[in-house]
């Protein structure tokens, strides 16, 4: 009973973690239609610049959060405003390729501005092993599951209640009338990629504290953007629904069946959701009327 | 009414839009219209008519700031609000400036409710208009009032259009141009939004322009009718002048010589010189 507890908290939290970067992809994509194969990758260069300015603060957690969250917003607007808005009229596929390129110099930079080894982050408070009922789990752990019910609770009050949230609901909907309204679409575009590299920066970091930093931390890019799919391309909070679904099994196959199928396992359940329901869990069918 | 007494009172006040020899090209090599001038005067109704493909959405994108969006542009000539030339102001500034369109097909978000559907209408207005504004689009369609929590796609079709008109009206505009409003509908609904529309007019002094293929109906509220035919206006008057004119009353009215309604089909097929060309 306590190892099928130990392998849901830890499921719940990597789960967490897969959710939070999950979100980004959808929000980009549901303000943009396009989808940011960097977004992995951003969260990891947060992360390391977390890591920098920890080693630089003596570990000082307030600092760190401040600086790595507005690193990560303002990182992003850089890319979005230097690469992404000049190609917004392109093919769809060439602005998609474009993503994965910049994946790839993101990967390589990271090593060449820090190295390859493995790195503690040096946050005590992070790391340090609470005890739950029993369960034992680091500091990170809870933060990263606590960031995504935060996250989940301010989308949904921001697309439900927000005008803006509205509009990029709009947006999304269909951007050239949403124009006839008045709506700055660049506008709404920088928000969707600030809001994701706060999300996807978080994600990145506390993983990097309750497990470990290393430049192999940009394939949780590639283990999230599937939660997207299950969750629904244009469903924010369903993707993080679909992060957890996918971290919980893994673990749960992982612990029970073999390790070697936990890779395997979110993509099956991936696979039977998604012939049933291929909008995703809560992805928006379209509606189609004349 | 109103146009009167501001041309009596200002003497050569500006009309509210003009439309100077415009001349506008898809990709630098597709001229979809060309020479065309047309005026709305302030707090008139003024029709834009004219079948398929012959220019009329393109106008109406050049005069919302939406043409580059398709890689359009007006190469000649100019659009006028106020006297002033629009040349590549911003949609949101153009909006700002008292143009709404209710675009062709409705265009509504389908995924949002009829509330925040009217809502995105006044996405430039202030929280404390919105409120205001709001109340009045429910005043005048009392039946979105009722669906305010639907989603917006799942309406009938003249609902949608309600919500259209009404999304177009909360931010308030001096001019709304509708883009085929009876497209598509029921002749009961067409009629309903015929009179909102002469009622926004009459009642509110708004100005309007109406881009039609049903020219009896558009006929029957216009003060000034134009005609446009493959990107060219090529008749235009008084809309009383117009509907007694031959030529439109047998290619857009349907009407034959003895004044009986004949089917669109009939006239299509029916060659015969039209006297504009000559």
């Amino acid at each position: 009973m306590n190892y099928l507890i130990e392998l849901l908290v830890s499921g719940l939290a990597v789960g967490a973690v897969y959710g939070l970067i999950a979100m980004s992809f959808a929000i980009i994509f549901k303000a943009t239609g396009l989808l940011n194969f960097a977004q992995g990758e951003m969260g990891m260069i947060t992360a390391y610049v977390a890591f920098s300015i920890a080693s630089a603060t003596d570990g000082n957690p307030w600092l760190t959060a401040a600086g790595a969250i507005v690193f990560s917003v303002l990182f992003a607007l850089a890319v979005e405003r230097i690469v992404i808005r000049p190609m917004v009229d392109e093919p769809i596929l060439a602005r998609i390729m474009t993503t994965i390129g910049l994946a790839v110099i993101f990967r390589s930079g990271t090593m060449l501005v820090w190295d390859a080894l493995p790195h503690d982050m040096g946050l005590a408070a992070g790391s340090a092993l609470v005890d739950l009922g029993g369960v034992r789990v680091r500091g990170a752990q809870i933060g990263v599951v606590v960031a995504l019910a935060v996250a989940v609770a301010a989308m949904l009050a921001f697309f439900r209640y927000s005008r803006f949230g509205i509009a990029m609901r709009a947006v999304a909907s269909d951007d050239a009338t949403a124009r006839l309204m008045g709506v700055k679409t660049a506008r709404v575009q920088q928000a969707a990629w600030g809001a994701a590299a706060v999300m996807s920066g978080i994600a990145g970091a506390l993983f990097a504290i309750a497990w470990e930093l290393s430049p192999s931390l940009y394939a949780l890019g590639l283990k999230s953007f599937p939660a997207t799919i299950l969750g629904g391309l244009d469903s924010v909070v369903g993707s993080a629904f679909g992060g957890v679904v996918i971290g919980i099994t893994e673990n749960l196959v992982g612990g029970y069946l073999s390790p070697g199928l936990k890779e395997v396992a979110g993509f099956v359940i991936i696979i039977a959701i998604l012939m049933v329901r291929p909008y995703g869990l809560f992805g928006e069918k379209r509606i189609e009327r004349l | 009414m109103i146009q009167t007494q501001t041309q009596a009172a200002g003497g050569a006040a500006p009309p509210l839009l003009e439309i100077r020899n415009a001349r506008i090209v898809y990709d630098h090599a597709v001229e979809a219209v060309r020479e065309v001038s047309l005026s709305v005067p302030q707090g008139s109704v003024v029709a834009l008519l004219g079948s398929n493909g012959a220019g009329k959405s393109t106008l109406l994108k050049a005069l919302t700031g939406t043409l580059a969006l398709e890689d359009g542009e007006v190469e000649k000539g100019a659009i006028l609000l106020d006297g002033e030339d629009l040349g590549r102001t911003p949609t949101d500034r153009i909006v700002a400036r008292g143009v709404s369109l209710v675009p062709e097909g409705r265009r509504l978000f389908a995924n949002l409710t009829v509330e925040d559907n009217i809502t995105m209408g006044g996405h430039l207005k202030g929280a404390a208009d919105l409120a205001r504004l709001r109340a009045q689009v429910y005043d005048l369609f009392p039946r979105l009032a009722e669906r305010r929590r639907q989603i917006a796609g799942y309406l009938s079709g003249g609902e949608q259009q309600m919500v259209a008109v009404g999304r177009a009206l909360m931010a308030e505009p001096r001019l709304l141009a509708l883009d085929e409003p009876s497209l598509g509908l029921a002749p009961l609904i067409v009629d309903q939004i015929y009179a909102t529309v002469a009622r926004l007019n009459a009642e509110f002094g708004m100005t309007i322009l109406l881009v039609e293929q049903n020219a009896m109906q558009a006929m029957e509220i216009a003060d000034t009718v134009y005609i446009m035919e493959n990107g060219r206006i090529v008749l235009d008057g008084p809309a009383e002048q117009m509907r007694g004119n031959l030529d439109v009353q047998e290619y857009y009215l349907g009407f034959s010589g003895g004044g009986e309604r004949r089917s669109f089909r009939d006239v299509k097929h029916y060659k015969r010189r039209k006297r504009w060309l000559s």
